[in-house]
Parts: structure tokens; sequence; C-alpha cells
């Protein structure tokens, strides 16, 4: 086992020499697909793991951003502070909103997360300390090969945290949540706890996650910032990578991520709409996700498709 | 006068509101499916009504044949696509409607541009003064059209063979099964029913507001709020649930200020679910 | 892997010495990121279709003179789908992957807040006709020009104008949207009432995008103000205008609004309530505005109309401004040294068929606004800093319009 990670060291020391060899599009298309992969990544904690789907982690990502925003702009303090401020404004809302939201399943648990997000961008949108509606601008910093590091050390931290998490007790107990939360209870799993933990994690990364990317972008405002799209990509990256995996969360955002840009840059007006048609035909014929899809593709060929429809039609 | 006006204006719009969301609760409550596209339904309701009113239809006669054809469109979409993944985990469906709404959104945009289409028909500003309260003809008209629609969903779930099937497919597939439905139809009907009702909303929405491919996802959220406020078990109540919010933004808009009218209405719906979280939501 | 990335950096190398080399360079290129499609795709368009006109019409000219020689210019387009952070990192891309020579800007104060600081962190000049609002060009950047005019001073000819007419407007509604340019607006107009001796009597703020005004209807109505200012985006103002008819509300003398009324689109959507409307446009298609490339700006707006088959609006001529500063810069600078364009666009002093492009410290253009209202269907001139046209003032109210 131990091997395998070994492994990793050389793919992690390209990764890490980017700034190096790549030019400035590479290491700016790097920055995004990091982050994104963080907030993927931070996503599974509880999603994957738990089963618990959040479409409300934007109200962490964006008390991770006013943090930092207004740490630096309105009280010209460095941006480590910022960036912890944001940190711990996200614990806050998670410790404290956690108890009583994490008692609801399903769709509700995922509304109520959304309904969140969206409160506070409105809320933000009237707090003057936050710039209202137009929003922070920081200050300009051209040093992109340290956000870039920062982005990958961020990755690296909570691809760290979900191996540990997939080996411990912790994440046998989130795991038992996810397939029977009522049976796991009765064995003596205190769901509660472990819930609320797998939460507080997952604010954390996502919330330093915010911090970087709003010094990084130089300007933050609510919609921006609470962004329900950001939402949905988190949760499409998890799932078309595999949810409840290690390294899963992180290859979907990294194929997606290049995708888009792609597509984005490619043929730019289609680009929205050809990645619906992505998500639709991901959700018909890759349900588990691309980690699935070698395992499923090996022992069941191009019938592996057409099983994951049988599995799911009516 | 001001605080008479405003109950007014709350509840006349908030009727119009139920009327969005009552479309979603019912394909929430039969087919367990959380509709993300049920906005760009709405949406595209919109369009054909102001596409029937250029060519020089009065918007309310034209109000059936938008009925119509988001029912088919909702028919086809159920059955073609949706019936293939409706068994897989909540997540997954929640992520194929989102990827529906984006598609159906950016195809809007390339058929019809992105240029604001108004329903301006000339009584549009009509409207008669009683006791001091303005009341606009256009929106209490809004108002009624989605009462009717609500007491007719009412009745068709009560007191037909469909609705009686269509309940039954609701509480279990396997029942439902047995006494010879085909839930695979039910589901069907059901979806175009939903989006049908979308369609009628966002013909009436056309009358107060503008019709652009974007207006879907503000539309959507709203239709969640209600659903839920309301519940999925009766279609009256969901009307009156989006009475609630129309009262509840137009109050929060008169003493807190326009800009909070959002931070009222999703405080609401989180407040809401995590006091009463035990609630049952079925419609029908 | 070693073979592919000596391969590489020779090409990179030869790329480097091509760019370095002697020779004037064979075209010139012009990057933006622009709304094509999403919520402010409508107004994005303008920018689109005058960068290109802009362009091609320079181009027909034979193109930019440097040196002694004419250099045709390409445009690099990307789309947004308004969001600005796919814009801000579009702009990156533009910066970086395709090179571009110059950056022109994005639609709308929102979007140009963030992408100018691309600009200004790759020193690279960005010359915008789309962000009106003063918080761009506060932040002691060098890099940004904006041929828009100050937020803060849209209602100017508006208040100067009522200063002239009977009956006085003596109470005033001010509403606006919270998005940065209608906040400058509103910032300033209080300070323009405040001289002008008419008192705020509603004051109110909405969520941008809001749709639905009857609260604020119902607040205006009931304190019967003389004059009601809006500031708000396009679809805001329809609704608001339809809303108040419907609503039965309206200003004793007049209404005004900042964004919309100069448009095909406004009077189009509103029919005979477009009537008698006021509003405000930097920019009307007159024969007085000579322009270099268009002949005047008539002969413009008469182009532009066989070209695209829609009237242009101010954003469009703010947009044909934008493109003739940065190329007027290129010019008196002689050279593609980005610092040295900068320093010529800064002083910039031409006449052009949007106005006489002078930008002030901060980098943006002071134009002053044209008074304008919906007489007959028709965008009427009406005051400046005396009467062009008679006003229809006091308003009539909604049903005995046009």
């Amino acid at each position: 086992m131990k091997w395998r990670w070994l492994a990793l060291a050389p793919v992690l020391a390209v990764l890490a020499g980017v700034p190096w060899l790549g030019d400035a599009v590479l290491i700016q298309f790097g920055i995004n697909a990091l982050l994104i992969a963080t907030l993927a990544q931070s996503w599974n904690i509880l999603g994957g793991f738990t089963g618990y789907v959040s479409f409300g982690n934007s109200a962490f990502y964006g008390l991770g951003a006013y943090g930092t925003a207004i740490a630096m702009a309105q009280w010209h303090q460095p941006f480590w502070l910022g960036l912890a401020l944001g940190a711990v404004l996200a614990v806050v809302v998670a410790a404290v909103l956690g108890g009583p939201i994490l008692r609801l399943r399903g769709p509700y648990f995922a509304i109520v997360t959304l309904g969140i997000s969206a409160a506070l961008s409105a809320l933000f949108a009237n707090l003057d300390i936050a710039g209202k509606n137009i929003g922070l601008i920081l200050p300009l910093t051209r040093d992109d090969a340290m956000f870039y590091e920062l982005s990958l050390g961020l990755l690296a931290a909570a691809t760290v945290a979900v191996a540990w998490i997939a080996r411990s007790r912790f994440g046998i107990a989130l795991i038992a949540i996810r397939e029977n939360e009522d049976a796991a209870a009765a064995v003596g799993v205190d769901a509660t706890r472990y819930k609320l933990a797998a939460l507080i994690l997952a604010a954390v990364f996502t919330a330093l996650a915010g911090g970087i990317h709003a010094y990084w972008i130089t300007f933050i405002d609510p919609a921006g910032s609470f962004d329900t799209t950001l939402d949905v990509r988190m949760v499409i990256m998890t799932m078309f990578g595999g949810p409840g995996t290690v390294f899963g969360p992180v290859i979907g955002a990294f194929v997606l991520s290049a995708i888009y840009e792609v597509l984005a840059n490619g043929i730019s007006t289609a680009a929205a709409l050809f990645f619906g048609l992505v998500i639709l035909l991901a959700v018909i014929f890759l349900p588990k996700g691309l980690i699935d899809l070698g395992g499923g593709f090996r022992a069941l060929g191009w019938r592996y498709f057409l099983a994951n429809i049988e599995r799911h039609r009516l | 006068m001001l605080f008479a006006q405003i109950l007014v204006d709350g509840v006349l719009l908030g009727g119009l509101y139920g009327l969005m969301a009552l479309g979603m609760a019912l394909v929430w409550g039969v087919l367990n499916i959380v509709n993300l596209a049920h906005g760009a339904f709405i949406m595209l309701g919109g369009y054909v009504v102001y596409f029937l009113f250029v060519a020089g239809l009065d918007p309310f006669a034209a109000l059936p044949i938008a009925m119509l054809a988001l029912f088919a469109l909702g028919y086809v979409i159920q059955r073609g696509l949706l019936n293939l993944i409706v068994r897989s985990a909540l997540l997954n469906t929640l992520l194929f409607t989102f990827g529906l709404n984006v598609v159906l959104t950016y195809l809007a945009q390339l058929l019809f541009s992105a240029d604001f289409r108004t329903i301006n028909p000339s009584y549009a500003g009509a409207n008669v003064t009683l006791a001091g309260v303005t009341v606009p003809l256009a929106w209490l008209a809004a108002f009624l059209v989605a009462v009717l629609l609500a007491g007719l969903l009412q009745l068709l779930l009560d007191r037909s063979r469909l609705g009686r099937a269509i309940r039954a497919t609701a509480q279990n597939l396997d029942a439902a099964r047995l006494y010879g439905v085909d839930p695979r139809q039910i589901y069907a009907v059901t979806f175009g029913i939903g989006a049908a009702l979308a369609g009628t909303a966002g013909g009436l929405y056309g009358l107060v507001a503008q019709i652009t491919p974007y207006i879907g996802a503000t539309l959507t959220a709203k239709s969640f709020v209600i659903a839920i406020i309301g519940g999925l078990e009766n279609p009256l109540l969901v009307i009156l649930g989006g009475i609630v919010i129309g009262l509840a933004e137009a109050l929060a808009s008169l003493y807190l200020g326009p800009t909070y009218s959002d931070v009222i209405s999703f405080g609401l719906l989180v407040l809401i679910l995590v006091l009463r979280p035990a609630r049952s939501l079925k419609l029908a | 892997m070693t073979k592919t990335m000596v391969l590489a950096g020779m090409m990179v190398v030869l790329a480097g010495a091509s760019a370095f080399g002697a020779d004037p360079p064979r075209s010139i290129s012009l990057g933006a990121s622009l709304q094509l499609t999403g919520q402010d795709a409508n107004t994005g368009r303008y920018y689109r279709d005058a960068y290109n006109i802009a362009i091609d019409q320079i181009n027909q000219a034979g193109g930019v003179k440097i040196a002694g020689k004419s250099i045709p210019i390409a445009l690099k387009l990307l789309d947004n789908q308004s969001d600005t952070n796919l814009s801000v990192r579009q702009y990156v891309q533009l910066v970086t992957d395709d090179k571009v020579d110059f950056l022109l800007g994005p639609y709308a104060s929102g979007a140009t807040l963030p992408t100018s600081s691309i600009a200004e962190k790759y020193e690279i000049p960005m010359v915008e006709g789309g962000g009106a609002s003063p918080q761009i060009f506060s932040r002691g950047y060098k890099f940004i020009f904006g041929t828009l005019p100050p937020a803060d001073d849209y209602f100017a000819s508006i208040i100067a104008m009522l200063g002239q007419l009977q009956p006085k407007a003596k109470t005033a509604a001010l509403v606006a949207a919270d998005d940065a340019f209608d906040v400058s607006v509103a910032k300033g107009t209080r300070k323009l009432l405040a001289e002008a001796g008419i008192e705020i009597v509603v004051d109110q703020t909405y969520a941008a995008k809001t749709t639905d005004f009857s609260s604020i209807m119902a607040q205006i109505k009931a304190k019967a103000p003389d004059i009601v200012l809006w500031g708000g985006l396009e679809p805001e103002v329809l609704n608001a205008i339809r809303q108040a008819k419907g609503l039965d509300t309206g200003a004793k003398l007049m209404m005004s609004f900042t964004v919309g009324v100069p448009t095909a689109d406004f009077r189009q959507a509103l029919g005979k309530d477009a009537e008698d409307a006021f509003g405000m446009t930097a920019w009307l298609p007159s024969p007085t505005l000579k322009d270099d490339w268009f002949g005047d700006a008539a002969q413009f707006a008469a182009a532009w109309k066989a070209k695209f088959g829609y009237d242009p609006d101010y954003h469009a001529a703010a947009g044909v401004a934008a493109v003739e500063a940065l190329v007027k810069g290129i010019e008196s600078a002689d050279t593609l040294d980005r610092a040295k364009v900068r320093d010529a666009i800064a002083k910039s002093d031409f006449a052009s068929l949007y106005a006489r492009v002078r930008f002030n410290e901060g980098g943006q253009i002071v134009v002053p606004q044209i008074v304008i209202q919906i007489q007959n269907g028709e965008v009427t001139p009406i005051y400046t800093d005396h009467f062009i046209t008679k006003p229809i003032f006091p308003v009539p109210p909604w049903g005995q319009r046009g």
C-alpha cells in the first residue's frame, strides 16, 4: 500500500514545478483547476462519505472570500490574517448551523444548504463593511506563482485529509451513516457528532479556497462569492470523478475544468450549452463517476453504460 | 392606504408565484424529483405566449395553447430522458435537471436571442381604484387564473381516474403496477402537467415583467421556497404559500428596504425547514 | 518528455526572436471578453458590433499608421456568458495566450472593475466604453481609460433643466439599484438635488435584478413627489414603468431614468407607455460630431443601421470611441510599446463621432449628458445647457399620453 503513495511524489513534483515550466495561461488554468478541485474534494468529505448532498458549500467559500477581503481591503491586514479570519467565520457558521440542519435528510438538507448560501448572499449585499452589493476591491499582487503553490498546497492538504478519513474509524462511521443512518445510530455511532465534524472540516478547506481566490482575482461581490453555479460545479466534478473516493473528485475536477476551458475559449458562445449536455450524458452513462468506469468497463465492456441505464430507469 | 396597497400587491403577485410553484410541488410530490429546470419551463411558456401575442392573439387566449405545448414538451422529456435516471440517487436527478436547465436556457438564447420580450396588450396597464387602493387588472386576472388552476388540479387529483392513478403511483410504484397502472405513463403525464402549469405561469409572468432566456434560475429558486412553505400536500395550499412569500417580500421591502426581500424569503425557507423537519410534504 | 520540452523551448525562443525583430508588426491585435450570452447579452452586443464596425472601418482606411507604415488591426473576442469571474480569466488568457497587444473593455461597471485589474496587473492599456462608475478610475490605476461619463453626474443636466422649467420641482423620489453604476448615480444625485434645493421624500435602493417594484410604487404614491429619478439597468426600468402604470403611480411633473430611454428596445417593449419618459444620453447621432473614419455621427448611425439592422445608441458610440482612442494613442506614440501608448492615450484630445475625447486624471472622459424625452415615439433631444426642443412638461397622467 505504501509504495502507491510514493508513486504520487513525482506527480506532485511536476505539478509544483508548473510555475517555472509552464506559461502564464497554464498557471492561470492551474490555479482555477486546483481551487475548484479543492472545493470538490471538500464537498466529498461530507457529500461523498456521508451522502449528505450539500448545495450550499458556496456559503463557506463566500465567508472565506469575505473574511479575506474585509481584513485586507477594510482593515489593511496581511493576507494570512484574512485567510484565518475567513476560515474562522466559516467554522463558526458551520458549527452553529450544522446541528439543526444536519437533522434534515435527502432533498431537505440540499435545499436548506442552498437557502443558507442564498440568504448569506443577500445579507452580505446589505452589509456596509462588505461593500454591499458592489463588493470589495483587494490590493493587486502580481505573484501568480505564490497563488499557484498555495492552491496546490491546499488541495494536497484536503486530499491527505480525505485519504486519512478513508482509512480511519472516522471514515468508517461516515460511510455507515451513508449506508443506513438509523442502523449506524443503533450500533452506537454518534451520527450527529461525526456529521458535524465532517461539515466543519469541509468548511475550513472551502473557506481557504475562497480566500485565496479572492486575493488572486482582486475583486469579490455577493453574486460571485455565494455562487450557486459554484455549488453545482463542485458537485458535478465530484460525481464525474467518483464520490466517496480519494482521487475521484480531483480527477473529475481536472478533466471537467479542462473540457470547460477548451469549450469556453474555443467555441465560446456554445460552451455553456455543451457543458449542459456533458452533465446530462454523465448522469445517464456514468452515474458512479470516472473512477468506477475503469473496473466496470473491464468487466462489462460497452454494456457497462447500458447496465447503468438499466439500473436506474423506470 | 400605503399599507393596504402593499397588502393587495403582495397577495396578487403572491398568487402568481404560487402558480409558478404548483408544477414543481406536483412533480416533487409524485416523482420525488426536485426539478431545477422548472424555471426554464416557465420561461418557455412565456415565449410561447409572447410569440402568439405578437402574431395577434390575446395573451389570455394564448394561455391554453402554451399549456398544451409545455405539456407535450414535459411529457417527451420525462418519457425520453428523465425516466432513464429516475431511480438514480437524489444527487443524480438534481444534477440532471440542472443540466437540462442549462441546455434549455442556452437553446432559448440561440433561438430567441437575449432581447427583452414584453407581453404588453393595450389593457396591460388598466386598473381600478377601490377605497384608495389601486388594483391592476392584469395582476388580478393572473391571480384568478392561479386560484382556478389550483382548484382544477385539486379536483383532478381527488375525483378523476387519472388523479387516483397519480396518487397511487406517488405512494407506491409496485402497488400502482398491480392495479394495472403503467408508472412510466403516469410519470410522463404528471411531469407534463407540471410543465403545463409552469408554462401558464410564464405567460402570466410576461404580463407583469420581461421575458428573457435567463429568468428561469430565479423563478426556480422562488418556486422552491414556496413549495417548501406551502407543502406538497394540497394545490391550494401551494397558492397560499405563494401569497405568504408575496406578503413577506412586500412587507420586508416596506419596513427593511427593498434590498432585504431575498434575505427574508431565503431566511424563512431555512427557518421553516429547521423548525419543522419532520413534516410530510407529499402532494397527492 | 525531455525532447518535447527542448522543442517547446526552441519554439518559445523563436517566437520571442520574431517578436523582438526589427520588422514592424504585420498586424495589431486587440482583445476583449464580452457578454455575448447570459443576463447582459442584450447590451453586450452593442460592444461586439461597435468594436467590429470601428475596426473594419479603420482597416478599410488602411489601418494604423506606425513609422510610416499602415498596419491592419485584428480583433479577438471571447464570450464571458455574463460571468464576471470567467471574464477575468478570459482577459488573462487574451494577454498571456493570445498575446494581444491592447485591450478593449467589457460591458458595465460590475465587469469592468475586476477586469481592469488584469490590464493593470500586466501593464497593458485597456480602453473601455462600458463602465461608468467612478470606482473604476479612483484606484490609482494607470492603464485603464473609459469613454462613458462619470455615473455621479448622470442626472446633472436633468436637474439643471428642471431649474429652468415652471412649475418648479420641490420634491423628488430617488430610486436606484444596488449595482456599482447605480449606487454611484444615487450618491451623485443626492448631492445634486440638495444643491438644487429639491427635497428627497422617497430614497430607496433595491436589489439589482428585482422584478417586483410594487412596494416602492406604493411608497412613491403615498408621498406624491413632483419628480421621480430612477437609476437602474434596462430590464428593471422596463418593469418599473409597466408597474407604475398598472398601479397608477407617477410623479406630478415627470419621471426620468438613467438607462433605457435612448434605446430602440425601450420604445419597442413599452409602446405607448414609453411616451413622455425623460432620460439622458451622452450621445446623439448629430452631423456636427465630425469623425476621422466615419465622416460624422449621422453617417456613422446610418452605416450602423445598414450593417446591423438596428439603431446605435450611446453604448455603441462609446464603444467605437474606445477603439479610436486606442488607435489614436498608438499612432501618436508611433510604436506598440505599451507604456508609451498608455502615455499617449492619457494625452488624447481629438474629435470623434462620439464626443471630444479627453481623459481626466483618473482616465475617464468628461462629456455632458443631453436630456432626452420620448415624444411621438421618437427620442427627442431636449436640453444641454440650453433648450433644444420644448419638453412636454408637466407630463400628463397615464392614459393621456402619446
